[in-house]
């Protein structure tokens, strides 16, 4: 079976036959193959959400399809179906942490599990192996989750999706309100995953530091249309279209732009990553001290 | 939730619109009390023209009046029917048991139509000219006197506009969280009646979290721009008592007087 993540011509529209109709996504047709890090790109209103709510079939298509690791989802497609696909893509929400209700951090995490038939004894050991592997310390798991520190809370709520065992983990900006430090933990964590354990991940972010620094697919959309589908390399050489579409470098990125032009170099490669970075400046160094 | 029309404000700039929401609401109320002076065909002609001037001066489609009447369609026909088979009193068209058809069952059911239906009509006109926070106000405003008799009357409004203005906000919050918990394999209106009661739990609770983490900052992010009650607080929207509202006061005097002309 071809995992993959496939849609077709999508379309959405919001409140359709209102007068308050919108139309969200306009003919977007996308490619996410099993095994990437994929970053989605847009400003508010793009139709970032409404694209992450088709990928588990919160949403089904006004028209066009959607096909996740071999579910096809249309118009037609019945919301029974959708319960077993909600088990291949695991969806870490905005604010995560306001999906905690349960009494215990343990029987939080279990609940996702026992949703989809495990019995109690199997959730509570997948409970105990996802909250270790998002590094939440073993004395938190009696404790309930609401006298949790922010970031704890968080770590709870994404073993909780862990816990489920999806193939594909969408996350709808992870790190939004953490410090930088747990900004950065948060990110690690998912790239852990992402190879350790062959998650494919699909990353909505207005970081384009983490899209550089993580992804090897980035999409961009712009009022419900895919104006970009490549790689991060490929988006970050060309800074006058990023320009013109109100996105930015990364640091990395955009340092060497600055450095480059300061030495009047041309631009023959471009890192994105601080490692690829340092590379460069000692190749311009290397090259300067040979002359 | 769209049905749900209480509060759902239509931006306008009419007569009615302008129109003082003090006097809006008083009138309103005032309006129920009137209803009941109506007792034959002449009054309620009088009361549905005088409604549906109204509406034509709000400048709002009628459909929107007539998706106020639906949600409480079952109520209507349940009154109605009540009057219709258990007044007794003129000509018998049919009789079983304890249920009689006769033409004053007949009448008096259609009267009473008419009276739900213009209250229905008139409460949406209120709410569809008035935004809930000038409700809030004018309810404030009218219930000044009440202060006297130590009545809370500040933080009896505050609250109703507090509500009232968290109203979509946890409609939001609960879309959102119910999508999550979709997600984690929570099967909403499915399943036995114990299993869709055990699924609101998961949705309740967050919302009860977040409604009082919401509370708790509003009332930090109050305090810390000097909120100290209501003793002493000027008001940003100042109502004025326009010609309009006199107008409209004058009109609403001569219907009362019509009114009581024209029933038995």
């Amino acid at each position: 079976m071809v995992m993959s993540i496939q849609a077709k011509k999508l379309n959405y529209t919001y409140q359709i036959g209102t007068p308050l109709e919108h139309v969200a996504l306009k003919d977007v047709s996308i490619n996410i193959k099993d095994g990437s890090y994929t970053a989605i790109v847009g400003h508010t209103g793009s139709g970032k959400s409404t694209l992450l709510q088709h990928l588990n079939g919160l949403l089904k298509p006004t028209s066009g399809e959607i096909s996740i690791n071999g579910y096809t989802i249309d118009n037609t497609t019945k919301n029974k179906e959708l319960g077993k696909l909600r088990k291949e893509v695991g969806f870490v929400f905005q604010f995560p942490e306001a999906q905690l209700f349960e009494e215990t951090v343990l029987k939080d995490i279990a609940f996702a599990p026992k949703n989809f038939g495990k019995s109690e004894d199997e959730a509570e050991k997948i409970a105990r192996e996802k909250a270790k592997l998002v590094a939440l310390p073993e004395e938190v798991l009696e404790k309930s989750p609401f006298e949790l520190s922010g970031g704890q809370m968080r770590r709870v709520a994404i073993a909780g999706i862990l816990a489920m065992e999806p193939k594909v983990l969408v996350l709808d900006e992870p790190t939004a309100g953490l410090d930088p430090e747990g900004r950065h933990q948060m990110m690690e964590m998912f790239n852990r995953l992402h190879k350790d354990e062959n998650l494919t991940i699909i990353l909505v972010t207005h970081q384009m530091n983490d899209v550089a620094e993580y992804a090897d697919h980035v999409i961009v959309l712009e009022s419900g249309k895919v104006i970009a589908d490549s790689t991060p390399k490929e988006l970050f050489s060309d800074p006058e279209w990023l320009k013109n579409h109100h996105l930015n470098l990364p640091q990395t990125t955009d340092f060497a732009y600055k450095l480059f032009d300061k030495l009047a170099l041309s631009k023959h490669s471009i890192p994105l990553q601080s490692e690829e970075l340092t590379d460069e400046i000692l190749k311009i160094l290397g090259g300067n001290l040979n002359e | 939730m769209n049905k749900l029309l209480l509060g759902r404000y239509i931006n306008g700039n009419s007569l009615i619109h302008r129109m003082d929401p003090r006097s809006k609401l008083a009138l309103s109320f005032y309006f129920i009390g009137i209803i009941f002076l109506a007792n034959n065909w002449q009054t309620y002609l009088l009361l549905i023209a005088f409604t549906f001037l109204g509406v034509l001066l709000s400048k709002i489609k009628l459909s929107f009046f007539i998706r106020g009447i639906i949600p409480l369609v079952w109520l209507i026909l349940f009154t109605v029917l009540l009057q219709v088979f258990f007044t007794n009193g003129g000509h018998v068209f049919w009789h079983w048991g304890p249920f009689t058809l006769s033409k004053y069952g007949l009448v008096n059911g259609v009267y009473v139509f008419f009276r739900f239906v213009l209250i229905i009509v008139m409460s949406t006109l209120l709410t569809l000219t008035t935004s809930p926070l000038e409700i809030s106000d004018a309810m404030e405003s009218l219930l000044k006197p009440l202060k006297y008799l130590k009545v809370p009357v500040y933080e009896i409004s505050l609250m109703l506009s507090i509500a009232l203005r968290f109203v979509p906000t946890l409609m939001d919050e609960t879309a959102k969280i119910m999508n999550a918990q979709r997600s984690r394999g929570v099967n909403f209106g499915e399943g036995s009646l114990v299993e869709q009661v055990k699924a609101v739990i998961p949705i309740l609770i967050p919302l009860f979290v977040s409604s009082f983490n919401r509370a708790e900052d509003l009332a930090t992010a109050m305090e810390a721009r000097g909120y100290k009650g209501g003793e002493g607080r000027t008001k940003f929207r100042v109502h004025v008592w326009k010609l309009r509202d006199t107008m409209t006061i004058i009109a609403f005097a001569v219907l009362t007087i019509a009114l009581i002309i024209l029933k038995n």
